[in-house]
């Protein structure tokens, strides 16, 4: 029988393996919100009402997918990460909580909140209320979303190495961890494992911010980091040469302790696509990202066999091919509901030199508002397009959300199951 | 070239600066305040929707001509008070849905808007419908602009177009919507008035709505 981890390979060679394997939540982009996963859990009769669901993501209250519904679904992709969350604690130490939904959650110690007069919810980097907040959960939200601390900006006195505090040398006890975690996730399941080891995104906007930093400095403030990408693209560029160094000894010291362990590397969730175009300019992307992009997947490809993911939202497809020519090997979440995201003209075009880890359905519009009927002809005609010749993992366009009726994710996971065999027919 | 020529470049170049300089000069040479609108601010960012539409600019780009062209309507905003003779195109209550705090997407809007001449009464981010209802009684505005970002918020625009309904402020307002989640099927089968698919074509919908008045 073919192996989770022989068919992830398989399909990151683009070759045809038993089946079309399948990713939930191996990423922060590839997972379920928390009451979705509550839902999905009780409509498989997996759980009694009213089990608590771990959050293992704070910052986008991303629920755990333990190995019972791993099975459930036939996952075949696990996650593995540095021991801190977006929010700078570790997920440990679990208490009750219960979401804005009425979801009896299980949140780590760290998770530590306060409420706002006007119901809204804070939390802080590290747990640590003696410092200003830097997360809001707006009153009946679901998604806590960054408060952006923003120092007064002084182009005179602008240091690249106050946007530089969040990209030391790994430490040694999260060294260690990794080596932990990807033996034991080695050893004791037979998933691929896609690793996010950190570092390597270059002016992701999720991160930018830095939410688990107790006092950020430098430039934080969402529109003006974008802005700063054209009128101070000199300060950003250097920001960028000194975080690959860095990023690229980390990535030789991680290396030495997880080896070929993993399949793939999560290089970069930066995102480079709105909804109707890039967000950039090829030739932006040629000039302040690809190269650092270059020397990344450069190193990968020379020293590990481990294959490059990029993630990026939105309308790519004027920016493929810098990306296939930066290195990459994975494409993700394949957003088909963005302009020019057309699911056989990517395959086509595409599909031979990129695998397209994700697009298996459309959760700005068929997931969240269909029928489940309508989500199985979906989730087949992806199968169908993006399936032959390997060079697929199925996964949703980015997390599914919450409010998404079970009814369509159950639909989405019987049709995985039954139409994603090859041959696909 | 004249002031307003070297305006409508500054503005177009992102040079909030000497956008501001040029302002400042003109108006000292004796320019009425709100001649810079037609002559320079409303061409300018006309130009700009077009090369974002062109795909010439991109959101960095627009982002920073937009900056430039509040740098010389934040001068001449307070003037115009004065000039009871001109009238905005229209007033526009816009904001962000309740739940959702994304607001760059309506931020670009909102410039866009403020530079082909509209009133623009910004309300943020995670707007209930009360706030909205308020506001359109209190500012007399005759439109509405709402943005949403989420396919978990984007059902909320119903609620305020229901608010409004429901105050009588219905027929008085033309509601626009946009965001990354929305369609034009979607927006109509909520009863809205108009998608906009991107911000040129907010203030397209927006001067349309208004001529057919």
């Amino acid at each position: 029988m073919t192996t989770s981890r022989e068919r992830v390979r398989l399909a990151l060679q683009h070759k045809e393996a038993d089946r079309v394997p399948l990713d939930l939540g191996a990423s922060a982009v590839t997972g379920m919100q928390v009451d979705t996963v509550y839902g999905l859990r009780q409509g498989l009769g997996l759980d009694r009402p009213g089990t608590p669901i771990r959050v293992i993501e704070p910052y986008q209250m991303l629920g755990e997918i333990g190995p019972d519904l791993m099975g459930a679904l036939g996952v075949d992709v696990v996650g593995l990460g540095k021991p801190a969350n977006m929010f700078g604690f570790r997920n440990e130490g679990w208490k009750s909580w219960t979401t804005f939904a009425g979801t009896p959650v299980l949140v780590p110690e760290g998770f530590n909140t306060e409420p706002e007069p006007n119901g809204d919810i804070l939390m802080y980097p590290e747990g640590d209320k003696s410092v200003p907040a830097s997360g809001r959960l707006p009153k009946g939200g679901f998604y806590f979303d960054s408060i952006v601390r923003q120092p007064p900006i002084d182009d005179g006195s602008l240091n690249v190495e106050d946007n530089l505090e969040e990209f030391g040398p790994i430490s040694d006890e999260d060294l260690q961890y990794l080596q932990r975690e990807a033996e034991r996730l080695y050893a004791e399941t037979d998933k691929a494992i896609l690793a996010n080891f950190g570092g390597t995104a270059f002016g992701d906007i999720a991160l930018v911010p830095g939410p688990w930093l107790k006092h950020p400095r430098g430039i934080r403030d969402i529109e003006e980091w974008y802005v700063s990408t054209a009128t101070r693209r000199d300060y950003v560029y250097r920001i960028f040469e000194r975080q690959c160094e860095m990023g690229l000894e980390n990535l030789e010291r991680i290396h030495q302790v997880v080896g070929n362990k993993v399949a793939a590397v999560f290089v970069t969730g930066t995102d480079f696509g709105a909804q109707h175009g890039p967000f950039i300019s090829p030739k932006a992307y040629r000039d302040l990202y690809k190269p650092f992009h270059l020397q990344v997947n450069n190193w990968i490809h020379q020293h590990t066999p481990w294959k490059s993911f990029i993630h990026s939202c939105g309308s790519v497809r004027a920016l493929i091919p810098d990306f296939i020519d930066a290195g990459f090997d994975i494409l993700n979440p394949v957003q088909c509901s963005a302009a020019g995201m057309v699911p056989c003209e990517l395959k086509k075009e595409f599909g031979e030199r990129i695998t397209f880890w994700g697009g298996g359905v459309d959760t700005q519009h068929t997931l969240p508002f269909g029928t489940p009927d309508e989500v199985r002809k979906e989730v087949c005609e992806r199968l169908k397009t993006f399936g032959p010749g390997g060079g697929f993992v199925f996964n949703t366009i980015h997390n599914v959300q919450v409010r998404v009726p079970i009814e369509n994710v159950l639909a989405m996971y019987e049709t995985v199951r039954d139409c994603g065999r090859y041959p696909l027919r | 070239m004249s002031i307003f020529e070297e305006l409508q470049q500054a503005i177009i170049d992102g040079k909030a600066p000497v956008a501001k300089e040029l302002t400042e000069r003109g108006l000292k040479e004796g320019i009425k305040p709100h001649e810079f609108f037609p002559k320079a601010i409303i061409p300018a960012m006309d130009e700009v929707g077009r090369r974002m539409r062109d795909c010439e600019f991109f959101i960095p780009e627009v982002l920073i001509a937009a900056r430039a062209a509040r740098g010389a309507t934040d001068i001449l905003r307070p003037l115009l008070l004065g000039e009871e003779s001109i009238k905005p195109a229209g007033t526009v209550v816009i904001g962000t849905v309740k739940g959702d705090l994304h607001d760059i997407g309506k931020n670009i809007v909102a410039m866009m808007l403020e530079s082909a001449g509209f009133r623009i009464v910004d309300l943020g981010v995670d707007v209930s419908p009360e706030k909205i209802v308020d506001a359109v009684k209190q500012q007399n505005a005759n439109f509405v602009a709402l943005s949403a970002l989420l396919t978990t918020t984007m059902v909320n625009m119903k609620a305020i177009i229901e608010a409004l309904v429901a105050a009588g402020l219905r027929d008085k307002v033309k509601v626009l919507v946009g965001g990354a989640p929305l369609t034009d099927a979607w927006a109509h089968s909520i009863g809205a008035d108009g998608y906009g698919k991107d911000a040129p074509g907010a203030v397209e919908l927006a001067r349309r709505l208004v001529s057919a008045a």
